[in-house]
């Protein structure tokens, strides 16, 4: 135990010394995550959704470059031939290795979680539980990281090895390209890599429901792990003169990669392939009938950036009376109780209309010819549309605005025009004031109520697959409508 | 006491080459024994396959009393070791490699105890990568003494050293040895053979060619005098040859210039001297040398084809 703790101790020593080690461990990260607060400024909440993947990446960049990198620069000055003169044993040097790296890959994603707070990321839901999640990921790339060591005869060999494992993970295995934005045939292959059970178990833990979310993904990470250690142990070479093309043993490699066919085949034998359920994502929410107050903002809404809360008794217009008694009859709606000052004080920063997130086409520009058919049809559609035309007016009017959201959200060259569309039908459906309230409650409460991600009954094919998306581009198509509602934006 | 190392019959091959070729010895408690040979001779490899590094294809090694293929741990426990050059992390200092490397074993020697040995303690706290060569050896060296070996196994331990260095390491390893250290190292350096070591295995070709003490080596090759003459006039080889007792004569630099071996210098002389006078020629030069150990190593180890080009 003393050869296993100094060595862990000496390892870290040496990580803190040597400056590169520090930029690819840290400031990559960081990189990482700045980047995607770019990327995603408009978001309601910073960072909340992606923090499974930038940690995810966090985990893959230490695990899969650092550590591989490491061992192997050091096996090619020579310092386990060295130490092969001791009798420290093999398992000692790879433990106290594999705990250092642990080590350092657990700091930055402290680092990461704590400049994501700093930008105004709230608290993830459940902290032990990602802690765990985030133990079992490092596990699960560590396995790699030790596989990758014991293939790459040189550190060029590492990068591009790691390269080979990276960027597919990156690109289509779900860790930084949502998996609702890939083809179906990549959500399949996206099973075999453990990156995406990184990414939504942590994720689970940030937004969702915990380890009770996160089960099959920690299995996951478990076999591939196990599967990877074992390989990376047996397989572990302390001299460069020794070469893996001349090594006996190869065939561990066998069961390092079966254990990723076997998840993946396990996840596609569950049915697990297609993109996780709102119920996973995100924690559930009441009806907005059933909230008790319009404050009553969802548990994960950052102070910081959620619209200000409406005061506990805004009653300064009176009611006006109900005009269409609805099953249930509620005694008064909610947002009836909103004011004009509730209305200006929500948060007008939004992206641009002619931008990639929530774009609007102004009122003068017509869809070109191969769109204006869909659109068309869902102009003739949207009337008879029954989550837009029956029911709760709240709820027809949130569900409208999902009709903006969901081809944005998938990025549907159909998304500028529907917006107008929707906001239309909304106008000639609802009187103004009321209109106005229902909009200001909504971007006031934008977790509330159930997302409709599915409009192919009105011609749009496609669904975005992460429910939260679509809130958040239904919240800022809300407020989008209210700039033009109240005046602040002229057409 | 029994021997500390124990070679029989040791082979190794690589890629259909044999490299050591039935090699044995043994090393007394408290010796300095040399394994001698040019490079590629197979000395390296035997010392490999004696630390664990290599596994012999066959033969039997035991040090310390214990069998190196079956007991690696227990030989491990009881040798230090230092290879030709020893790399460590760029970022390690030698204070934090002495504390590391004793952590590894049983019992240990305090890292400060060893910088103050081995003149470290001005770069006790310094990086690996800011070391001088010779630092680099003594830290090494330091290192292989962290466990309080038994039996220290030093690979070419002066190579690539300035002559300051290697000084400075040939007091190290002789106080070795006066603190009642065995020691078994390899070289190709005849003098530091000469100087350094109680005996000697000269290796050739990854066999044994001669075992013993320096000066009985010497000894035996005593027959191995060397004669250098410069005459007057042209010499004629012929007639050298035909003089008793001589061998791998060679004329030149000049015509009038030759080197040989002599088992019998006195007789081959008296008979130099008659054929000279008989031919009318001075003796210009003549010197005779003693055998030295570079003389026993050169005959042993000389290929064919070299000694039918000294002829």
């Amino acid at each position: 135990m003393k050869a296993l703790r100094e060595h862990l101790a000496l390892a870290l020593r040496l990580h803190f010394r040597n400056r590169m080690a520090l930029l690819y461990g840290y400031l990559f990260p960081l990189i990482f995550l700045v980047a995607f607060y770019v990327l995603y400024r408009h978001e309601r909440v910073p960072l909340l959704r992606h923090m499974g993947e930038l940690l995810t990446v966090a985990v893959l960049g230490g695990a899969c470059f650092g550590l591989p990198t490491t061992l192997v620069s050091e096996r090619e000055r020579g310092v386990w031939r060295r130490y092969r003169l001791t009798p420290i044993p093999t398992w000692v040097v790879i433990a106290s290795t594999a705990l250092a790296r642990y080590a350092i890959i657990l700091t930055a994603g402290l680092l990461q979680l704590g400049l994501a707070l700093a930008l105004g990321m709230t608290l993830p839901v459940h902290p032990f539980d990602l802690w765990v999640v985030f133990t079992f990921t490092a596990f699960a790339f560590i396995g790699l990281g030790l596989v990758l060591a014991a293939l790459a005869d040189t550190v060029p060999a590492v990068q591009a090895l790691g390269q080979c494992i990276f960027l597919p993970m990156l690109i289509i295995g779900g860790v930084a390209v949502p998996l609702a934005a890939l083809p179906e045939w990549a959500q399949h292959v996206s099973a075999f890599f453990p990156g995406r059970y990184a990414v939504e178990g942590l994720q689970a833990t940030v937004t969702g429901t915990g380890l009770a979310g996160a089960k099959f993904c920690l299995l996951a990470l478990t076999l591939t792990g196990l599967a990877g250690v074992i390989a990376g142990a047996k397989l572990f070479r302390w001299d460069a003169q020794e070469r893996f093309a001349a090594r006996p043993g190869k065939l561990w490699l066998v069961p390092a990669f079966a254990a990723w066919v076997a998840v993946g085949g396990i996840a596609e034998w569950r049915g697990r392939i297609a993109v996780p359920a709102d119920k996973e994502l995100a924690p559930p929410k009441a009806e907005p009938a059933k909230t008790p107050t319009p404050a009553a903002s969802p548990a994960n809404a950052p102070a910081a950036t959620s619209p200000a809360p409406v005061s506990a008794a805004p009653a300064l217009t009176p009611p006006p009376a109900v005009t269409r008694p609805l099953p249930p009859p509620p005694p008064e709606p909610l947002w009836m109780k909103l004011t004009l000052q509730d209305t200006e004080g929500l948060d007008y920063r939004l992206p641009p209309d002619h931008g990639i997130v929530a774009p609007f086409a102004p009122i003068d520009e017509a869809p070109e010819d191969f769109m204006k058919e869909l659109v068309d049809g869902v102009r003739t559609k949207l009337p008879d549309w029954p989550p837009g035309a029956e029911g709760d007016e709240l709820r027809c009017v949130r569900n409208l605005l999902y009709v903006a959201a969901v081809p944005d959200a998938i990025q549907m060259p159909v998304e500028r025009y529907l917006p107008r569309v929707v906001y239309e039908r909304m106008i000639d459906t609802y009187p103004r004031d009321r209109l106005i309230k229902m909009l200001t409650y909504i971007a006031l409460n934008p977790e509330a109520g159930m997302v409709i991600d599915d409009i192919s009954e009105l011609g749009i094919e496609g669904t975005a697959g992460d429910p939260s998306v679509v809130r958040e581009r239904a919240y800022l198509y809300a407020l989008k409508f209210l700039l033009r509602l109240t005046g602040k934006v002229s057409e | 006491m029994s021997a500390r190392v124990i070679v029989r019959d040791l082979r190794k091959r690589y890629a259909g080459v044999e490299a050591v070729r039935g090699v044995s010895f043994a090393v007394e408690p408290g010796e300095i024994f040399g394994l001698l040979g040019p490079n590629g001779a197979g000395k390296t490899t035997t010392l490999e396959c004696l630390i664990g590094l290599r596994e012999a294809d066959a033969g039997d090694l035991q040090v310390c009393g214990f069998d190196v293929r079956t007991q690696p741990e227990e030989v491990k426990q009881r040798i230090g070791v230092a290879l030709q050059s020893t790399a460590l992390q760029d970022q390690i200092t030698p204070r934090e490699a002495l504390r590391l490397f004793g952590a590894f074993y049983r019992q240990n020697e305090k890292p400060e105890t060893l910088l103050a040995r081995f003149a470290l303690e001005d770069k006790a706290d310094a990086r690996f990568a800011t070391l001088s060569g010779g630092q680099r050896q003594r830290l090494a060296l330091a290192l292989a003494f962290v466990n309080r070996p038994e039996l220290v196994l030093l690979d070419e331990p002066t190579t690539g050293l300035d002559p300051q260095a290697r000084r400075e390491l040939h007091g190290a390893i002789e106080q070795m040895k006066r603190d009642g250290c065995t020691v078994l190292l390899t070289t190709h350096y005849l003098e530091e053979a000469e100087r350094l070591c109680d005996r000697l295995a000269i290796i050739d070709r990854g066999q044994v060619v001669a075992t013993g003490t320096p000066a009985a080596l010497i000894a035996e090759a005593r027959g191995a005098q060397r004669v250098a003459l410069t005459a007057s006039g042209p010499l004629d080889r012929a007639r050298l040859t035909a003089l008793p007792h001589v061998a791998e004569l060679q004329i030149g630099p000049t015509a009038n210039a030759a080197t040989f071996r002599t088992a019998r210098a006195t007789e081959t002389l008296a008979a130099l001297t008659a054929l000279l006078a008989a031919q009318g020629l001075e003796t210009v030069e003549l010197t005779v040398r003693k055998a030295s150990l570079e003389d026993v190593f050169l005959n042993l180890t000389e290929t064919p084809a070299a000694t039918e080009a000294h002829g």
